[in-house]
């Protein structure tokens, strides 16, 4: 048997409301002892000073890419899987837009099977709603239900209102989280900025607002007749929080998240033309990145998520408008996240912890990482002091598209501790 | 000597110029035209300096003005598009700045399709330490500032053929109609017009002028009366006929028939008013062809003609700037 002792860590639990000051044993993975001070300890017991440092549940994240198969020149699911460990996430969602995408138990078997299996990170899948995700025929759900996703989504917007509605009606028994993402693409029009003085500065198309919130509204509408719970990705403008504050208050069966970038840029940092700050939905405009912080601080927006996608440096080398639209995120989101809201004082550390770690699991109608004992542990030992420098060097996922490329960064993750059931 | 006060490593916009950078422009631009009056019409200013002219998007005009401009300051130039080059066998855009890097070049004046690349490849070229300075000669519907600074020149030097400088444009009311809103060009003069002081009005339809541009500090106009009443200047645009399909307009005729500048309409400015376009002009949907070819009303030919001093005027403080 292996046992380590943090000695004076700060425990943080939200499903607990716990914040508080202890010596915790860990012994084969578990914990097996958590008290305010722990002498009675086995003689091989490595002791690790842990003032000044967190432990806290594992995060999950809601939805992010995985470049295999298809694109592994972008991310493998080593790399992945290395940067979540890294970044403290110990549940990955992978979306269904590989190649071949994740469209039938097949692909899923395939997928599953080059999951490596010696990192402390579980991963999932959403399986896709429609063929190819092509947005024209439903996969045949049970099927791939029954082969184990964790979920369904296209992860790109279904514009058809008639297999929305199918849909939802189908899936009504089945229980299960679906996740869809509201975009009127003939609204979009491609554009890559929000409308808006900054937009109209850069001389860059945008992509207005209402595209977003008109299908939000739609899809609200059939949710309201047909109350099957849907999970809705990517909100990115104030409007749209809005909108889903009355839905909840009129009771619809919906959560909502948002990304971890559109929290922390708005389009008034877009005057670089940085590609690694072209996403899709755009960053908002100050408003809209004010709304959805406080969204989240009412509970109205219920997680944060990474969207983490990788790209290749010769794919985000190009014009703004024409880069593909993604940023890496798995390794910095906690650690900016935190030097943001929480050392700011804008968010308590359990308020930031519940929106990354045990809400992300409500959404998909998991039961939430906790600190538990005598149980596989699935936490994180996270260091909010710790300075380190995100390069090629130190950053696991291939990816190099982010604005903190080669920048000093506040907060590391020390450890990742997480037991993937076996399959 | 100005150039002593400028210290402008790139131009990649207007929107940062002081009035005092654009003085500083005017007065150049104003020497190198009266070297372009001469009947060696030539200087040694740029002399083994090696002007890049990078042009991503097709441009007749104004490549053409650029070289002229290096070639008078005999600097040597080369001239690349994209049509047969490495970029269409997969090479990326930083990768062709390098190159061109690599052969010595001194300046880059560069033009893209899609905004924020003439940016893009300045950042890249400072973090490699070189030198080499990046002239924007229009990108995406972002800005033109070379033809924003030619624009201001032209209009100076009407106003005061001897001593052009942005205070003669101090409460000069100044009418730009059409499609802001596609507008590299527009954007430029935006910024320039408003730093000089000048009473700026802008008119279109909604759908080509959305409301958001008043924050450049203009006064914005969906009719083209009020803005063109008692102007001294009229700048024009060009329409692109694809924007019926894009629902922004219903037809080319209704456009002209609501904005088109008239010789009718013309008779709303000042008695002086004076009429620019930066060209290619659609004689009869943006102005009357008529207007288009009266020398008492018409500037294009003047803008054409200031842009070589003017550019010959940005090479030469961007080279001097930096050293």
């Amino acid at each position: 048997m292996t046992h380590e002792l943090l000695h004076q860590v700060r425990l943080l639990d939200p499903s607990q409301s716990c914040d508080r000051i202890a010596d915790v044993l860990i012994s084969d993975g578990q914990l097996t002892a958590i008290a305010e001070s722990i002498t009675d300890i086995p003689t091989d017991t490595e002791r690790r000073d842990c003032s000044g440092l967190i432990l806290g549940p594992g995060l999950v994240d809601l939805y992010c890419h995985s470049g295999t198969p298809g694109f592994e020149a972008r991310e493998t699911l080593q790399s992945l899987g290395g940067a979540a460990a890294a970044g403290g996430f110990t549940r990955l969602t992978l979306l269904p837009n590989t190649q071949p995408p994740l469209d039938s138990p097949d692909a899923l078997t395939r997928l599953q099977s080059q999951i490596p299996p010696d990192l402390p990170v579980q991963f999932q899948a959403w399986g896709a709603i429609t063929q190819k995700r092509e947005g024209q025929h439903l996969v045949e759900l049970s099927e791939l239900q029954a082969s184990g996703v964790a979920g369904f989504s296209d992860g790109r917007p279904i514009t058809n209102p008639v297999l929305m509605r199918r849909l939802l009606e189908y899936l009504a028994p089945a229980q299960i989280p679906i996740a869809l993402w509201p975009v009127q693409p003939a609204l979009a029009n491609q554009g890559v900025v929000r409308d808006g003085v900054q937009a109209l500065r850069l001389g860059l198309p945008e992509n207005p607002i209402i595209s977003e919130t008109t299908a939000l509204a739609t899809l609200l509408e059939i949710v309201a007749m047909i109350p099957t719970p849907v999970h809705i990705m990517r909100v990115s403008t104030a409007r749209s929080v809005s909108l889903i504050a009355a839905a909840k208050a009129a009771g619809l069966p919906i959560t909502a998240s948002t990304s971890w970038m559109h929290l922390l840029w708005n389009s008034e940092d877009l005057a670089s033309y940085d590609t690694s700050l072209r996403l899709d939905p755009p960053l908002g405009n100050p408003e809209d990145q004010e709304a959805l912080i406080q969204g989240l601080q009412d509970g109205i927006l219920d997680a944060i998520a990474t969207d983490h996608r990788s790209y290749t440096f010769e794919e985000k080398t190009v014009a703004f408008g024409q880069a593909p639209a993604g940023a890496i995120g798995l390794e910095l989101a906690l650690p900016i996240l935190w030097q943001t809201f929480v050392e700011t004082n804008r968010w308590s550390a359990l308020d930031l912890w519940r929106i990354l770690s045990q809400q992300p699991a409500q959404c998909l109608s998991q039961a939430s990482p906790i600190l538990e004992m005598n149980q596989p542990a699935e936490m994180v030992l996270f260091d909010p002091q710790a300075l380190w420098t995100a390069d090629a060097q130190t950053l696991k996922t291939l990816g190099q598209n982010t604005p903190w490329f080669n920048q000093s960064i506040q907060g590391k993750v020390l450890a990742t501790w997480c037991r993937p059931p076996s399959r | 000597m100005a150039a002593a006060t400028w210290n402008r490593h790139h131009v990649l916009s207007l929107a940062d110029f002081t009035a005092q950078e654009l003085d500083i422009v005017l007065q150049t631009a104003h020497s190198f035209s009266g070297v372009l009056q001469r009947r060696t019409k030539k200087v040694p200013t740029l002399q083994a300096r090696l002007v890049t002219n990078l042009f991503f998007e097709a441009s007749t005009r104004t490549r053409s003005s650029f070289e002229l401009a290096a070639k008078r300051l005999s600097a040597d130039v080369l001239n690349f598009s994209p049509g047969n080059s490495s970029l269409s066998k997969g090479e990326t855009i930083l990768d062709t700045a390098k190159t061109f890097l690599a052969m010595g070049t001194d300046l880059m004046v560069i033009r893209h399709q899609e905004a924020g690349v003439p940016q893009m490849i300045a950042t890249a070229m400072d973090r490699l330490g070189g030198k080499v300075g990046v002239l924007n000669a229009g990108d995406g519907y972002h800005e033109h500032p070379s033809q924003g600074l030619l624009d201001l020149f032209t209009l100076c030097c009407t106003l005061d053929a001897q001593n052009p400088q942005t205070e003669l444009l101090k409460g000069k009311k100044i009418a730009i109609v059409g499609d802001i809103l596609h507008s590299r060009v527009a954007r430029s003069n935006l910024s320039s017009l408003v730093t000089c002081g000048a009473d700026v009005h802008i008119a279109g339809p909604p759908t080509l002028v959305p409301k958001a541009f008043s924050d450049y500090g203009v006064t914005l106009h969906w009719e083209l009366e009020p803005a063109i009443r008692d102007a001294d200047f009229v700048m024009t645009l060009r329409l692109q006929h694809e924007r019926m399909t894009q629902h922004l307009i219903p037809s080319v005729r209704e456009y002209y028939q609501r904005y088109g500048i008239t010789r009718d309409r013309i008779r709303l400015c000042n008695p002086s008013v004076k009429v620019l376009h930066p060209g290619p002009t659609n004689r009869g949907v943006e102005i009357s062809s008529d207007l288009m070819d009266d020398p008492a009303l018409s500037l294009v030919s003047k803008q054409v003609t200031s842009g070589v001093a003017v550019r010959m005027a940005l090479l030469y403080l961007m080279d001097s700037g930096e050293n």
